[in-house]
């Protein structure tokens, strides 16, 4: 697809779906596009768990050789896929579209000015019983395209964690696209574990 | 770090990607054209890694490389040792010039003798040691047997070297630089087995370590250059039919139509 024939499409619903990887996507990505990354192993189905199949879908990956792939993939799955962008962010940019980028946060500003975000911990139920950053409330990858209206309203900027970045980047790119301030926890639990930084345990 | 080999069976070609889990990017080593362009942009996809450079040990001259495509579908360098041949535009490296990506650093080795550009990677991860945990030799050091000097074009400008200057300086270039790694390195090589782009000696076995080559590698037990020399040329296999042609694609002289056909 053209992007005019994608941002007409976006328009009349359909969701943009970027496979790249979160730091590229955080950098600069398609305005409205959610953050799922490729890979052949379990992108079904891990769409398959936060997705709607009727919800027609886009898809942007990069080389485009991955967005072809992905489309294959999800429609083969039964998913409405209604085609890849051609051309890439390139082309989308050339066609005078609009980007966005999503702010990134290190988790060394994160502990130290920690109540000027609100934490959202994007992992499955489990790891967050196990220990997460203080104060910090749960909305699952799982369950963040029907729940993302359950984090509170808050005067501040969200900043989405996860063990790593991938699960953090969905829900902090559905967020995003719903018009809430998310921001990206770069290096995720995993770095804030190595830093020995506080944790809180149980059901928060 | 991140380090899968990537072998393609017919030509008995081993391809790299080395990457930091942390950083999220990686490197990929000597990309072959016959696993495809995509097959490299699918398996750094699903190590989670970007591809943010190419790199290539030398000019092959036994295969086609898709460095070139590789590096453009990733909008990153294309690097090669400063003293390549090439016609087309890529990015030079010096001896010694490190590649960091995360806790991984590559270190270019310039290994010359079976190219004059003929250059090793030293590969480190500092989360586990500062130490050098292997080597990509290329054609240099196989497992078993050593890269050939012959594979020439006939025209001084390209080759520069000739065979027995290759094999001279081959000889040197394994004893004084690859054998006095620490022993525990480990050797991953451009080819193995069946390929006829070492001798009659390269095993199957895909690794090896300095240690290993050091006092097996029956080429390198050879007392001097000379004979070192000798034995390489009693020991190789046929010239490859294509290699004049393929060396000449990958130098950017030719066009792939005019490939159709070469292949070993």
């Amino acid at each position: 697809m053209t992007p005019e024939e994608v941002r007409t499409a976006q328009q009349e619903g359909a969701l943009v779906l970027d496979m790249r990887t979160p730091r590229p996507y955080a950098r600069e990505h398609l305005d409205g596009a959610v953050n799922l990354q490729f890979n052949r192993a379990d992108l079904v189905d891990r769409a398959e768990l936060v997705l709607p199949t009727d919800l027609p879908l886009i898809i942007h990956g990069e080389p485009e050789a991955i967005a072809r792939v992905a489309a294959k993939l999800l429609a083969e799955a039964g998913f409405n896929v209604r085609g890849h962008l051609e051309g890439g962010l390139k082309a989308w940019k050339e066609a005078g579209l609009p980007v966005r980028e999503m702010p990134t946060v290190e988790v060394d500003d994160l502990n130290e000015r920690l109540g000027d975000w609100l934490v959202v911990d994007a992992r499955d139920g489990f790891e967050f019983k196990y220990g997460h950053v203080p104060n910090s409330v749960m909305l699952s990858w799982v369950e963040a395209w029907q729940d993302w209206e359950s984090v509170p309203e808050d005067s501040r900027p969200i900043a989405v964690i996860c063990g790593d970045e991938i699960r953090s980047s969905l829900v902090a790119s559905i967020l995003e696209r719903q018009g809430r301030d998310a921001q990206l926890v770069v290096g995720g639990m995993v770095d804030w574990l190595d830093r020995e930084y506080p944790i809180e345990k149980g059901e928060g | 770090m991140i380090f899968k080999q990537f072998r393609h069976e017919a030509l008995n070609q081993a391809s790299y990607i080395v990457g930091c889990p942390r950083k999220k990017e990686c490197f990929v080593i000597d990309p072959a054209d016959d696993l495809g362009v995509d097959h490299y942009i699918l398996e750094a996809a699903d190590l989670n890694l970007v591809v943010v450079g190419v790199l290539e040990t030398h000019v092959h001259a036994d295969y086609v490389s898709c460095a070139r495509e590789l590096a453009e579908a990733n909008g990153c360098p294309h690097y090669l040792h400063e003293s390549a041949p090439v016609t087309y535009d890529f990015t030079p490296f010096f001896d010694g010039q490190v590649f960091e990506v995360g806790n991984v650093r590559i270190q270019a080795l310039h290994t010359p003798g079976h190219t004059p550009e003929h250059t090793s990677y030293l590969i480190s991860d500092a989360s586990r040691s500062a130490e050098p945990w292997c080597v990509l030799t290329g054609d240099c050091l196989f497992v078993g047997d050593v890269g050939r000097p012959d594979l020439l074009l006939g025209d001084q400008a390209l080759d520069v070297m000739d065979e027995g200057e290759r094999a001279k300086t081959q000889f040197n270039t394994i004893k004084n630089i690859l054998f006095t790694l620490p022993d525990h390195v480990e050797i991953f090589p451009n080819h193995y087995g069946g390929s006829a782009c070492g001798g009659v000696n390269m095993s199957g076995k895909v690794s090896s370590t300095i240690y290993f080559e050091k006092h097996f590698n029956l080429a390198m037990q050879q007392p001097d250059a000379l004979a070192f020399a000798e034995f390489v040329r009693e020991t190789a296999k046929p010239l490859p039919d294509n290699y004049e042609r393929i060396k000449s694609y990958n130098l950017g002289l030719i066009d792939k139509d005019q490939l159709k056909g070469a292949t070993l």
